[in-house]
């Protein structure tokens, strides 16, 4: 069942078979063959098919009725034929890299002639019982690029003549053997570069996304700066910042053990949760222990995060954080001297139950026109230009060196330092700095509050507690029944009795009849906002309008002498609540007043 | 709210009735407004009065102030809970006549 098919399968000509033609014009096809099969595998985008059609090409050449193209698979054990031409079809088989005389021929990395296979002991005669194809003679060129071995090229009973295949058929099968083996290995390495290359863009895009997950930097006298310099491509480091409504900030650094890809997906979620959490939840040894727990609860590989998270208040120069395993962060004071803060508890994602209780122990420090250093270990373990490591001592230096930049041009300046952009990074860099000098000259000029704007979702987002009541209203006054109602029925829900519902009531009334006849000056198209939360000891009622920013000033209370109506809402709210204060202009403009009603220590109030 | 004046030999007796709020109020004034301005004195019953707010205060003021102008009277009767608490927190519980019944009112007037 000899075939004589057209081999024509590429479009370039190739060479008439014959291995006993005239010397030179055997060398001249031998060579247009091998460019022949150069060009189709450079060409080609399908391996498989370029395989398929090099055998076609080599039996023909040869004269051989089969051919057969064995591959070592990665793992290097197993030869699988990728390729067949001839009687019968083998595409798919496979065998131990040591079987038959092709396992041979890898193995010792040596061409073969067998002129009569059955006085081979190597011969594997089970192909032969499934086809039905007798084997006699056997011509086997191993393929290799350098050391590498590739697999080897097989051809089976050369036509014509004595049927025995000779010793320049066997060059002639090695030449064409060691050019497909090149062939092979460049399209596996333009393969795997294609997919280093979709590999290289898919880091790139998650280094992307990683940087958006870091905060903008904020205004030049802005007291808090962060920078980041990866490594690699995507980094294990991270540190945010963002502003609360109540004017503080939020911030934390953290690293997390490992680097790469799983360092970044793991920064990744640290990071949202502290942001989304840190919203809420504003006392940072609780907030750490609600990320310990979330990490704990879904850990992978035994990954953790060392990381400090606080709070800074810009009015008083008071930070509020806590320190989960992470390298001591350095205060710097107003005098010059520094004093590292060590942690105090675990790092997170270690386990739930090394922290007693709720809460991670929380440090708190006045700044007094000092700052405050959290850095991760690749900035003291950087390399200076000099060969060594930059140390704790080093970054001292460097702060104070360069005192007179803004908090953002010292950061710039330590890292500078250690990434000069000669060599790879040993580790990720990252920095944060809390500088209080500015706020602290604002408060001495008596500006007391310093106060960040932000947008705000919700009311709430400044306190502790359940919301349980939020009413939006217009600026109607036939609405005040509406929230009457509704305060009344919301404070004896929360065990207030009658007297103080009823004088809650009063203060809320009062409260919402001056929006609607003060900030909105009677027109009906205002909104109210109000909310009622419940804390433990307290409710809070946070009243929301939009209309032009007052001067809270000229809110005061009226001297109870002196009997005219006007101020008389005003007294009453502040003689019915524990705390009426207005809270920083938000973001997008109105006023925000916050009242404060304790509840009665009870049973009945318990919550 | 609602309102009702009945005129008795000593006095005006007006009753409001509902929530006297910043919705209300000015419907209030004017009425406590018209009372006084009868020169005579005026019992003003908040009995069914749940409600009573800065501005419904402010109007009892007014009208004391005029009735006071005038001569005459201006006396609180049967004060709900929820006003008394109003005017105990504005501390004009002692600068009003309050008085807990209309008869009781009444024999004040004649005074």
């Amino acid at each position: 069942m000899a075939k004589r098919q057209s081999v024509n399968a590429s479009d370039t000509p190739l060479p008439a078979g014959g291995g006993g033609g005239q010397a030179g014009h055997q060398i001249y096809d031998h060579l247009e063959l091998l460019a022949a099969m150069g060009q189709d595998f450079a060409s080609s985008l399908d391996i498989e098919a370029s395989l398929k059609r090099a055998i076609q090409h080599i039996t023909e050449y040869v004269d051989a009725e089969g051919g057969a193209l064995f591959l070592l698979d990665e793992t290097g054990e197993t030869l699988k034929c990728h390729a067949c031409e001839g009687p019968s079809e083998i595409t798919g088989l496979t065998l131990r890299c040591d079987q038959g005389i092709v396992g041979r021929c890898v193995q010792n990395d040596i061409g073969e002639i067998v002129r009569d296979v059955t006085k081979d002991p190597g011969f594997h005669a089970g192909v032969d019982e499934q086809t039905g194809y007798t084997t006699r003679s056997i011509l086997c060129a191993p393929m290799r690029v350098k050391d590498q071995r590739i697999g080897a090229i097989e051809l089976i009973n050369k036509r014509g003549g004595d049927g025995l295949f000779e010793e320049s058929d066997l060059h002639l099968l090695q030449a064409m053997s060691a050019s497909a083996a090149l062939a092979i290995h460049n399209a596996r390495q333009a393969e795997a570069l294609v997919e280093q290359e979709r590999i290289a863009r898919e880091l790139e895009l998650a280094a992307e996304i990683q940087r958006s997950l870091l905060p903008e930097a904020g205004e030049d006298d802005y007291p808090v700066a962060g920078v980041n310099h990866a490594a690699r491509t995507v980094s294990g480091d991270f540190y945010d910042f963002f502003p609360l409504d109540d004017g503080r900030i939020c911030f934390t650094l953290g690293d997390v053990s490992g680097k790469g890809m799983n360092a970044a997906l793991m920064m990744a979620k640290t990071t949202s949760l502290y942001r989304c959490l840190g919203k809420t939840v504003r006392q940072p040894g609780r907030l750490m222990a609600r990320i310990n727990a979330e990490i704990c609860e879904t850990a992978t590989r035994g990954m953790f995060v060392t990381m400090v998270g606080g709070i800074y208040d810009p009015s008083t120069g008071i930070v509020r954080f806590a320190n989960a395993g992470h390298e001591p962060p350095l205060f710097h004071d107003a005098e010059g001297n520094f004093h590292a803060l060590p942690a105090e508890a675990p790092p997170l994602g270690i386990s739930p139950a090394l922290v007693d209780g709720l809460e991670f122990p929380e440090t708190e420090l006045k700044l007094d026109g000092g700052a405050l250093y959290i850095f991760t270990d690749g900035v003291t373990e950087g390399y200076l230009e000099d060969g060594r490591e930059l140390e704790v001592g080093g970054l001292k230096r460097l702060i104070r060196e360069n005192a007179a930049l803004n908090v953002k041009g010292k950061l710039d300046a330590v890292i500078d330092c250690v990434d000069r952009g000669d060599a790879a990074l040993r580790d990720d860099l990252t920095l944060l700095a809390i500088d209080d000098a500015v706020p602290l000259d604002l408060r001495a000029a008596g500006g007391s509050v310093v106060v960040v704007k932000t947008p705000q979702d919700t009311l709430k987002a400044a306190e502790e507690g359940e919301v349980l009541l939020s009413l939006t209203v217009p600026s109607q006054a036939d609405r005040l029944k509406l929230i009457r109602n509704a305060v009344s029925e919301t404070a004896r829900f929360c065990g207030c009795d009658k007297d103080v519902s009823r004088d809650i009531v009063i203060a809320v009334d009062e409260a919402c009849q001056n929006v609607i006849r003060h900030a909105y000056g009677g027109s009906p198209n205002g909104e109210i906002v109000l909310e009622i939360i419940r804390r433990s000891d307290a409710l809070v009622f946070l009243l929301r309008d939009f209309a032009e920013s007052i001067d809270v000033s000229s809110v005061k209370p009226r001297d109870l002498d002196d009997i005219k109506p006007g101020g008389l809402g005003t007294h009453f709210m502040r003689e019915v609540m524990d705390d009426v204060r207005f809270m920083p202009t938000p973001a997008d403009g109105g006023n925000l007043l916050r009242m404060v009603k304790k509840l009665p220590k009870g049973p009945d109030n318990e919550t | 709210m609602k309102h009702e004046i009945r005129d008795e030999k000593d006095a005006i007796v007006v009753a409001l009735e509902g929530d006297v709020d910043l919705q209300s109020s000015p419907d209030a004034r004017k009425v406590l407004l018209d009372c006084v301005g009868r020169k005579r004195p005026v019992l003003v019953d908040l009995s069914a009065v749940g409600y009573i707010d800065s501005s419904g205060v402010a109007s009892l003021v007014e009208s004391l102030q005029i009735a006071r102008k005038s001569g005459n009277t201006l006396v609180l009767v049967a004060v709900s809970e929820g006003a008394m608490r109003v005017l105990q927190l504005a501390r004009l519980d002692k600068v009003f006549t309050i008085c807990d019944t209309v008869e009781d009112g009444l024999k004040q007037v004649r005074r």
